[in-house]
């Protein structure tokens, strides 16, 4: 049994100074830390709009009022607490990857606690499984990393299906980061722009192994699918991975532009790397978290 | 078409045994490596799947054909094929060279083993120069000179080194040797040559004989005489003379008379003359007293063709004498007794001047000295406190039960109802050997370690001073604790070879040893009083039995009784074989053609073949690239 910690507590320390962010204006409690579009309850002036009856009298700007004898209203800036969520891909694919990609959830769990976000750990295959929801502070980080040591690989990825569900499960908008190979017999670019069409701001976390991307294998291969179980006889070569790996380029660049439209954002992360370096690395330079 | 080395039933074994292994070890190369991977969309559309299912596990067909067709040439290059008939293929001879003792003889100006050589050289001329040809050595043992082989230059060698010995011949071990060496050996049998004077012991005569034996008889003189057997041994009434036994063998056609000289040391000691008709033997005594050591030679006083038989030399040992010291101080008491033992010296010593580094045996009378003798001894009544052995307690009036017959101590030795007026009893150990015994206990014990013995009564002041065991008693002692001094001595000329040796009595096997003069031990065989060993070499083998030693001076040649002369085998040097053409060689085009396919295999499918086809990348791909 392994009794080696998820993340160690140096790592955290380095975790603690930065924060969640994202790219859009969402609707939302006040006390969050990434300002709003929204004019709200908040401590930074925004702009004046004309008054209306019912609006609160304690925004009126009764200086404008007493100069130009018109009711004007005051709006501030709302930073409001958006929903963080965080798609985890538990499918057969990720068995060589899960670790990796356990670790990284962990890691921006613990980024969101701290800045006090809510955090919604949301394991999927082929359907979504239970969530866990965290939030208020870093010590609440303890049995987030319980449910995710507890969490096993298993099942096929059916993207189509976890997009339908998530829309149906979360109708409020808010951050949605996704980690996962996106691996998926169907069309994955679709269920994502679904995703990002409804309103979520995707933050796209592609973890593959390098087998994944360049097969270090030569010769006569019998492969089979770790999710379908499908076998394939190839003949495998130079030339023939020099093919392979620019066909996984290419499947990378497509799940790239799906996340950079609509103001998301995408990280390859290859598991070649340690944790500490690709969140410090890849994941910071993205601007998923500052 | 035929193969030289491998039967064609050999040929197609190796070659399907090896073949299956290729076959196995192709597969197994070729069997396709099982991978889990996340997703199989990338592989298809890196490279197309297997088109066709039969093909399934032979990807590389060519390169198996090319690695069964180098193994089939590289089999066939160590199978020798050759074009042409295998009955005009070399055939392999075995030449029986007789080196027995009478091949030492002279034929003139030369010995018969010059002529043997000569002759054995002329028919290896005769012979094709692709035959192969063993030469074996035959005397008492057939000894191969070398394997079967072509090369002319070793054959000669062989013969030149070959050397008439001291034992006689035995025709029916060297052609039975070259029987069992064409059969398992040979590719081709040619034919068995002897090539010797075949003068052979009559019961040594081959009962069948080959076909293809081949005799080259060299002819040697007929008339001789000579010493058949010598031997020595201690007289048994006269301890100091020695029995002294010579007999003389006419192997010629003619009535021989011939004188035969012993002398002793350089000096005469006796003369016979041998009156002897033709192939009869006879034999002489002479007795002769010395107790010094020396030679021991016989000579027959006549020249003939053979000289090696005419002299044979014994050693005789030097008489051995066994030093007694007796602390007594009652020296007349003992005195008659060791006068009666042959070979002994005793030496009469007051117990005051009793001195721990006496030689020889030590017998202490009734007295225990300060610091015991380093040698072997012999106690007699010691005192109770300072007795080797434990005494448990004295008894008077003690009536001597029995002799141990376990014991060589009491060998021979009976007495009936004695009575001892006063004994100490001994409590001896486990070790210990109870001589005699009485109802109260031991009354006399030895023991082998220390080699001594205890009395607890003094034989000569006792009841048994009139009885014939006393005598005996200590004879026994003396013989156990000095076996040497009273082993009688043989010694006996003979011949190499088997040797019988009839013994007076049925030995104990773990004390038999037979061992030569450098002390190796040689192997025997006991069969009742019947010993038999073998010694290939001439030189003095020593046959040690218990109390009795017999030496054979193995020096004696055996110019054997009869000339053996087959019926049915071809004689005289056959008309010379003409160098036929037996085939032709291709082993070295077969060895080249397997070279050639296995460097295809490399460079086509090997894994060099990614490098060299990268390097003529310009070229254009070729059909065959595709595995599969």
């Amino acid at each position: 049994m392994n009794t080696e910690p998820l993340i160690d507590s140096a790592f955290l320390e380095k975790l603690e100074r930065l924060a969640l962010r994202w790219q859009k204006s969402f609707p939302g409690l006040v006390g969050g830390h990434n300002a709003s579009h929204f004019a709200g309850s908040g401590q930074e002036f925004l702009d004046h709009r004309h008054f209306h009856h019912g609006d609160d009298l304690r925004a009126i700007n009764w200086r404008a009022y007493l100069r130009l004898e018109k009711l004007f209203l005051k709006m501030f800036q709302i930073e409001p607490r958006v929903p963080v969520r965080v798609l985890l891909d538990c499918s057969q694919s990720m068995a060589t990857k899960f670790e990796f990609a356990r670790k990284l959830t962990a890691a921006l769990c613990y980024v969101g606690l701290v800045r006090l976000d809510s955090i919604c750990l949301q394991p999927f295959a082929a359907t979504l499984g239970d969530a866990f929801v965290c939030g208020g502070g870093r010590h609440r980080f303890m049995p987030a990393v319980n449910f995710l040591t507890n969490l096993q690989v298993g099942g096929k990825t059916n993207y189509l299906q976890i997009a339908r569900d998530f829309i149906a499960k979360y109708p409020q908008r808010g951050l949605l980061i996704i980690i996962s190979d996106f691996l998926d017999d169907a069309d994955t670019e679709r269920p994502l722009q679904f995703l990002s069409d409804f309103g979520h701001e995707l933050q796209l976390m592609h973890v593959y192994s390098p087998e994944d991307r360049e097969p270090p294998w030569e010769g006569q291969l019998d492969l089979t699918d770790a999710e379908s179980g499908q076998t394939l006889e190839i003949t495998f070569d130079g030339d023939a991975r020099r093919n392979y790996t620019a066909a996984f380029d290419e499947f990378a660049k497509s799940i790239q532009r799906v996340g950079l439209r609509n103001s998301g954002r995408y990280v390859g992360l290859s598991t070649d790397t340690t944790i500490e370096e690709a969140v410090f690395g890849p994941v910071v330079r993205s601007g998923s978290v500052q | 078409m035929f193969f030289l080395n491998l039967s064609l039933l050999e040929f197609v074994g190796v070659l399907s045994t090896l073949a299956s292994i290729v076959v196995a070890l192709y597969l197994l190369d070729r069997v396709r490596n099982k991978h889990v991977v996340s997703t199989l969309r990338f592989f298809q559309t890196a490279e197309k799947p297997p088109q066709q299912k039969h093909r399934r596990k032979l990807q590389q067909p060519w390169s198996l054909i090319l690695q069964l067709l180098s193994l089939l040439l590289l089999l066939l290059a160590i199978a020798q094929l050759r074009l042409g008939s295998p009955d005009r293929s070399s055939r392999d001879h075995v030449l029986i060279l007789d080196s027995s003792a009478w091949m030492a003889a002279r034929n003139g100006q030369m010995r018969l083993m010059d002529e043997a050589r000569i002759a054995a050289r002329r028919y290896l001329s005769l012979l094709p120069s692709s035959d192969r040809v063993m030469v074996v050595r035959a005397d008492a043992l057939a000894t191969p000179a070398n394997f079967f082989e072509t090369d002319r230059t070793a054959i000669q060698r062989a013969i030149d080194r070959t050397q008439a010995t001291a034992g006689g011949l035995k025709l029916e071990n060297a052609l039975q040797f070259a029987r069992d060496a064409q059969r398992l050996h040979a590719q081709r049998p040619g034919e068995i040559v002897f090539i010797g004077a075949g003068r052979t012991a009559p019961e040594d005569q081959p009962t069948s004989l080959p076909e293809n034996l081949r005799v080259l008889s060299i002819p040697g003189p007929a008339e001789h005489a000579g010493l058949l057997k010598m031997g020595a041994r201690r007289s048994v009434t006269n301890p100091d003379a020695w029995n002294i036994f010579v007999a003389v063998k006419n192997y010629g056609s003619l009535r021989r008379s011939v004188p035969v000289a012993l002398s002793f040391g350089g000096a005469t000691i006796g003369s016979r003359r041998f009156d002897l008709n033709p192939g009869t033997e006879q034999s002489a005594s002479f007795e002769y007293q010395t107790r010094s050591a020396g030679w021991l030679e016989a000579r027959l006083l006549a020249n003939d063709a053979f000289a090696e038989d005419k002299r044979a030399v014994l050693e005789l040992p030097a008489r051995k004498i066994l030093a007694v010291t007796i602390y007594s101080d009652e020296p007349e008491l003992l005195r008659p007794i060791f006068q009666a033992i042959p070979g002994v010296s005793a030496t009469y010593v007051p117990t005051s001047r009793y001195d721990a580094k006496s030689a020889g045996i030590v017998l202490l009378d009734r007295f225990a000295p300060p610091t015991p003798p380093a040698g072997p001894s012999i106690w007699l009544i010691p005192p109770a406190q300072k007795s080797p052995i434990p005494v448990r307690t004295t008894a008077s009036k003690v009536k001597l039960r029995q002799w141990r017959s376990d014991s060589a101590l009491s060998a021979g030795l009976h007495t009936k109802d004695l009575e001892i007026e006063a004994s100490e009893i001994f409590s001896p150990d486990a070790e210990d050997l109870v001589v005699a015994e009485s109802e109260a206990g031991p009354l006399i014990v030895a023991r082998p370690k220390s080699k001594l013995v205890v009395t607890g009564f003094h034989p000569v002041r006792s009841a048994m001073r009139y009885e014939l065991v006393t005598p005996l008693l200590f004879a026994n002692v003396l013989r156990w604790m000095a076996p040497d001094i009273f082993r009688s001595y043989e010694s006996v000329a003979s011949s190499v070879g088997t040797v019988d040796v009839d013994l007076e009595s049925e030995p104990d096997p773990a004390g038999v040893r037979v061992i030569t003069e450098s002390g190796q031990a040689l192997p025997f065989t006991l069969d009742g009083r019947k010993l038999r060993f073998f010694s290939g070499a001439p030189g003095v083998v020593r046959v040690l039995t218990g109390d009795r030693e017999l030496v054979y001076s193995l020096t004696l040649p055996q110019p054997g009784a009869v000339v053996w002369s087959p019926v049915n085998a071809r004689k005289g040097f056959p008309a010379r074989m003409p160098n036929e053409q037996s085939g032709r060689d291709i082993w070295q085009w077969l060895a080249i053609a397997a070279a050639i396919a296995l460097v295809a295999d490399w460079i086509l499918f090997g894994r060099m073949r990614g490098r060299i086809f990268a390097a003529l990348a310009p070229l254009s791909r070729m059909p065959w690239r595709k595995a599969s």
